[in-house]
């Protein structure tokens, strides 16, 4: 009977732990992941300070769209490559709105 | 003397930009239509209204061939019907626009109340709405048989946009406006002024880029292209969409803005809507 017990013990032990294990690396960190997501983020925050000026390129919404669903496959490379290009042409558009801040009619227009 | 003689030729320059920038309305009309006015010397300005046909001479056969069986004629009758049948409060449009349905000539205008500018297209839902109504689409849709039938109505009126001296917001709008049409946008680091202003006349790929005077006068459009009916938004998104820019919401401050400076460079115009282009 005592021994009954303990194998029953152990059989819960092990599913125990083997369960436990297995739940803490399906959440282990991916650090290549958690790099792409801090990437996208990083260009969406570009993104959104290109807007707050009325800078926004065109595709930069559907790079970052596209990027998001590279890194749910898990295609980092591709992910990587479109956050940073969305991120860069947001850069651009945010330079380019604040650059022209002040109106400057064109010297062609005769007054 | 040489660097007194610079410093004083920057501040000319300078104080040269900061005047035209802030100039008048009618000193901005002036100067935009006198540059059409030497650039096509031979156009009489009466032509404008009808965009790169008044310069592109092939185009224009191909057009006044289309004229002929207008695509948009269908869009006029379907707007007729929704001008004329009632909505399911027993009311109409007419009871929203007593002068209806010629009253395109009056749009876009300062709505003081609001502090902003009302454009055709806002007024007619703010009227169904009114009245219980879903709003209709800015872009495609239902919107363009309505504003067909009152483009039609309408020909013939000169377009004048009047900017109130007496709500200083009018002319900020204005000015916002003015500022959008010149500012380089997209990728492609184009302005509206760039294609419409500077180049018009020139070719882009196969196609001649139109004027910007009279750009407002004929719609809503059939476009060849879209195989259908558009407004003036649905236009200008596919401008800016085309020098890689995000455009902005059809009927938002940017683009209503964007009209009302637009078109009050088309003052004295005849309205001849609704178009068809390619």
């Amino acid at each position: 009977m005592q021994n009954k017990m303990i194998g029953y013990v152990m059989i819960l032990a092990v599913l125990l732990f083997g369960g436990l294990s297995t739940a803490q690396a399906a959440k282990a960190p991916n650090p290549e992941a958690a790099k792409v997501e801090r990437m996208i983020a990083d260009a969406d925050k570009a993104r959104k300070r290109a807007a707050s000026v009325e800078g926004e390129w065109r595709d930069v919404g559907k790079m970052l769209k596209k990027a998001k669903a590279a890194l749910a496959k898990g295609d980092y490379k591709t992910a990587k490559k479109l956050a940073a290009k969305a991120k860069s042409q947001s850069e651009m558009g945010y330079i380019q709105a604040v650059a022209q801040k002040d109106l400057k009619m064109p010297s062609y227009l005769k007054y | 003397m040489k660097h007194l003689l610079k410093k004083i030729a920057m501040l000319a320059v300078a104080g040269g930009i900061a005047a035209s920038a802030q100039a008048s309305p009618e000193a901005d009309r002036e100067a935009f239509q006198n540059f059409y006015k030497n650039r096509f010397a031979s156009v009489p300005m009466e032509e404008y209204p009808n965009g790169v046909y008044s310069i592109d001479p092939v185009g224009r056969e191909n057009w006044e061939a289309i004229e002929e069986f207008p695509p948009y004629e269908t869009f006029i009758d379907d707007g007729q019907e929704m001008w004329e049948k009632p909505f399911a409060n027993g009311k109409t449009y007419k009871d929203c626009f007593a002068d209806g349905p010629a009253i395109a000539g009056i749009y876009p205008l300062w709505d003081k109340k609001n502090g902003m500018v009302m454009t055709l297209p806002l007024a007619l839902n703010k009227c169904r709405e009114a009245n219980g109504e879903k709003p209709l689409k800015y872009k495609k849709g239902a919107i363009n048989a309505i504003t067909s039938y009152i483009a039609f109505a309408s020909r013939g009126q000169k377009t004048n946009v009047i900017i109130p001296k007496d709500d200083p917001r009018a002319l900020e709008a204005y000015e916002k406006g003015k500022k959008f049409y010149y500012t380089r946008r997209g990728q492609l680091n184009f302005s509206c002024a760039n294609c419409h202003l500077q180049n018009a006349g020139m070719k882009i790929r196969s196609e001649v880029l139109g004027p910007a005077l009279g750009h407002t006068t004929h719609f809503p459009i059939y476009r060849s292209k879209w195989g259908g009916m558009g407004t003036l938004h649905r236009r200008v998104t596919g401008c800016n969409k085309q020098v890689r820019a995000k455009p902005f919401k059809a009927q938002g401050e940017q683009y209503r803005n964007l009209e009302y400076f637009l078109t009050y460079m088309s003052n004295g115009l005849e309205l001849n809507g609704p178009g068809a282009r390619k």
